[in-house]
């Protein structure tokens, strides 16, 4: 009973911070909304258009290049907007499309177009993409220069017939066609690899914030006074701990509910998802008392909390999935629990899996929380008998 | 030495004894800077482009085919890509499973009969399900030789059309000019543009720089509601010393402190051996840092006046300074194109530290950032100024 009621007491003071409130509940859905604005399905790579003519050609050109998947176009006001743009990398390259196409081509010149790029993006790439597109609007244009060369027929009549004949005709076809299983399937929501990973993030870096609380609680005397009530050392040890756990809970728990409700996030196996928070909250609040009974210094403890609860989310893959990381890297993002818990959740989202599936990786968890735990345990022991 | 500078030298002494400015002035800013690196360096140096690979099974062998793995032979001799040729279309699969390949070109027997019987000759497109820009490149590469191919035999047919001529060797034979030039009736040209973007290095060094000066400074800054908790200020205010060297001091603290952390992150990330960043003109960084370390005291000072407690104050300061380090996209840039993230995100310092930046990359001269500092200090001018009247007050109280 007393270990509930230290427990339930540190959820109460964390919720009583306006600053919690705002970095346990508002910044992750803030967070888990912007990626999924930013990167949610996919991340095409941009084109810049500035058309200074509005004729068939630059018409034709803009449908053919909006028409490709894989990219996006993107429309400027003006060639120095979309210089600027290309040179900042708001977009990966740009085409300008000069004033008076239609006559170039009606007077049998060479139509000139613009293409921009630098020389570190894949430009190069893009290129052919955006050539492509322009080759094929330019056919029929070339074939009726050609033939009014050749017959002496006006433009616009010998345009009419290549036209005509192009739209008639299959040419040379080109078929494309995927293989593989889909690392990140069509079904994956926009928002439903993004809230995985903000999900582990943050309920880490909550249960290490929560080493500062740690540290006040001992700075304020509270630790002591509850020693000289007759409560077990072990008591108030057990009671800290389901505290921090408890928070950690109550985190996960918003997040997963809420953003289930708004941005209808595929969480899975509501069992199985349910105990990969159960576990990795137990490593978070592991890892939190340790920190929080190895630091006096409040400021310290929460300075070190941040760097580390970013620095492993990273490593873990909250910010790039695993599945991108090079061979090496993935061994090492191995060593944290987010890759653990990341790698559940993959399992029953984007492949259906249920609780035995995961089974593994909750055992990987679990051996985390229990030696984070114990070893949290001795050293707060040491910490709340300190003299 | 005046009264300002004698409170900043005593405060600066005693953070420097505290390790927890130097946790969030150097360490977290440096390690968090490294793993990032280590994380996403490898996955998304634009220098490294897409890396597109693919591979051939030609089955027909026939001129025409022939002809379209020149084109891409072409392309890998220019470094745009790599080719593998593979005798069947199992192996190129298997090469795409692999991973090995992006995507790999397919074409069946007959299509150069196809081609000049007027049948319906493809090239297949067989790409790896998650490079879909990749197979996308690779099947436009495959467009553009079809183009060409189909441009000359649409300005054959089109003047065989005009001329109502049945097309025939002979009629071919007779035309004067020559079909393929019908493929070049536009020319895409291209143009160069300068780099002003920072390389992944050098952008996650800055990035994670700005975003904990706002941190260090606020150690500064919160020592003004520090000494009014412990009811110093007051003893300090009976001294003949005017308020603003009071608050003059604590910012002159927090600008040493936030100018110390910036330039041993500066030169710390620069260490080949260490990160390698590349930070730019020297006068350019200099003055980006000594304009965002303002903007950072006069926002920090803004919080700090409109705070009771330093306790409050330092959350507030937490909320802040993340919300503004998010949106400043100093974790990953913010926005494509020009919509709305893109422009938001230049509502706060970090995006104008980092364009600034961007302006230096790639030996931009160090004028190229001025419009950014002109940016910083305006944030820093009127954060600065509103906090220095809210403080003012405070202390008349």
């Amino acid at each position: 009973m007393r270990v509930l009621a230290i427990g339930a007491s540190n959820i109460r003071r964390m919720l009583r911070e306006r600053s919690n409130i705002f970095f346990v509940f508002i910044f992750p859905i803030a967070i888990i909304l912007l990626i999924g604005a930013q990167f949610g399905g996919g991340v095409d790579p941009a084109v810049g258009m500035y058309a200074a003519d509005s004729g068939r050609i630059a018409e034709s050109v803009t449908e053919e290049l909006e028409s490709i998947d894989g990219i996006d176009v993107i429309p400027y006001e003006n060639e120095d907007a979309l210089l600027s743009a290309v040179e900042r990398g708001n977009v990966q390259a740009g085409i300008f499309l000069p004033a008076g196409m239609d006559e170039t081509a009606a007077s049998g010149e060479v139509v000139k177009m613009g293409f921009v790029s630098r020389p570190d993006g894949f430009g190069a790439q893009l290129r052919s993409i955006v050539g492509a597109a322009v080759g094929e609007v330019m056919m029929p244009v070339g074939a009726a220069q050609f033939a009014t060369a050749e017959t002496g027929a006006s433009f616009t009549q010998a345009f009419d017939t290549a036209a005509g004949i192009a739209e008639g005709s299959s040419g040379l076809g080109v078929e494309v066609s995927a293989v593989g299983e889909a690392l990140f399937p069509d079904t994956l929501g926009r928002f439903d690899l993004g809230a995985a990973q903000q999900l582990v993030l943050f309920v880490f870096l909550t249960a290490l914030a929560g080493s500062a609380a740690l540290i006040l609680t001992r700075q304020l005397g509270i630790s002591k006074r509850m020693l000289s009530t007759p409560t077990s050392l072990r008591t108030i040890v057990v009671g800290e701990s389901v505290g921090r756990w408890g928070t950690a809970m109550v985190q996960g728990i918003y997040i997963m509910a809420l953003t289930f409700l708004i941005f209808r996030v595929n969480w899975g196996d509501p069992i199985g998802a349910f105990l990969i928070l159960v576990t990795f909250s137990a490593v978070g609040a592991g890892a939190g008392i340790l920190l929080g009974a190895s630091f006096r210094n409040d400021q310290q403890a929460s300075g070190v909390g941040v760097m580390l609860s970013i620095g492993l989310a990273a490593l873990g893959g909250s910010m790039l999935p695993i599945e991108l990381f090079g061979p090496t890297m993935q061994k090492v993002a191995h060593l944290t629990p987010h890759a653990w818990a990341l790698d559940a959740f993959a399992e029953l989202v984007r492949r259906g899996g249920t609780t035995v599936d995961i089974l593994p990786e909750l055992g990987v968890l679990t051996a985390y929380a229990t030696v984070l735990l114990i070893l949290a345990a001795w050293r707060l022991r040491v910490a709340i008998t300190r003299p | 030495m005046p009264a300002s500078t004698l409170i900043a030298r005593k405060d600066l002494k005693l953070r420097l004894r505290d390790r927890s400015a130097f946790i969030f002035g150097v360490v977290a800013p440096l390690v968090l800077a490294f793993i990032f690196n280590l994380v996403f360096g490898g996955a998304s140096d634009p220098a490294t482009g897409l890396g597109l690979e693919y591979g051939m099974v030609d089955l027909d062998q026939s001129e025409i085919s022939q002809a379209f793995t020149g084109v891409l032979e072409g392309a890998e001799a220019d470094g745009i890509l790599t080719l593998q040729t593979y005798d069947e279309e199992a192996m190129g699969a298997i090469a795409v499973e692999d991973g090995e390949i992006d995507a790999f070109y397919l074409i069946d027997v007959g299509f150069g009969r196809d081609i000049q019987t007027g049948g319906s000759p493809t090239i297949q497109v067989i790409g790896d399900i998650d490079a879909p820009t990749s197979t996308q490149i690779g099947a436009s590469i495959a467009e553009q030789y079809a183009s060409g191919v189909d441009s000359a035999q649409l300005a054959i047919a089109a003047t065989a059309t005009l001329t109502s001529t049945p097309i025939t060797p002979e009629f071919i034979g007779s035309l004067s000019l020559d079909p393929r030039s019908a493929a070049f009736s536009y020319q895409l040209e291209d143009f160069s543009a300068a780099t002003r973007q920072l390389d992944v290095t050098t952008y996650f060094a800055a990035g994670m720089a700005i975003f904990f000066l706002f941190f260090t400074v606020q150690f500064g800054v919160l020592g003004l509601l520090e000494e009014e908790r412990d009811g110093t200020l007051v003893r300090l205010m009976a001294a003949p010393i005017g308020r603003l060297s009071v608050v003059g001091g604590k910012a002159i603290l927090a600008f040493a402190l936030g100018v110390i952390s910036m330039s041993t992150l500066v030169v710390a990330t620069s260490l080949p051996f260490l990160m390698g960043a590349d930070w730019g003109a020297p006068i350019g960084v200099g003055g980006l840092i000594i304009a965002g370390v303002l903007s950072a005291v006069g926002i920090m000072g803004l919080v700090a006046s409109a705070a009771r407690t330093p306790e409050g104050a330092g959350n507030l300061g937490a909320i802040i300074a993340v919300t503004l380090g998010m949106l400043g996209g100093v974790f990953f840039p913010l926005g494509q194109g020009d919509d709305l993230l893109s422009k938001l995100t230049f509502l706060t310092p970090h995006a104008w530290f980092m364009r600034g930046l961007g302006e230096l990359a790639d030996g931009g001269s160090w004028t190229a950032a001025v419009p950014s500092m002109g940016a910083l200090l305006l944030f820093a001018g009127v954060t600065g100024s509103v906090a220095w009247v809210l403080l003012r007050r405070r202390l008349d109280r």
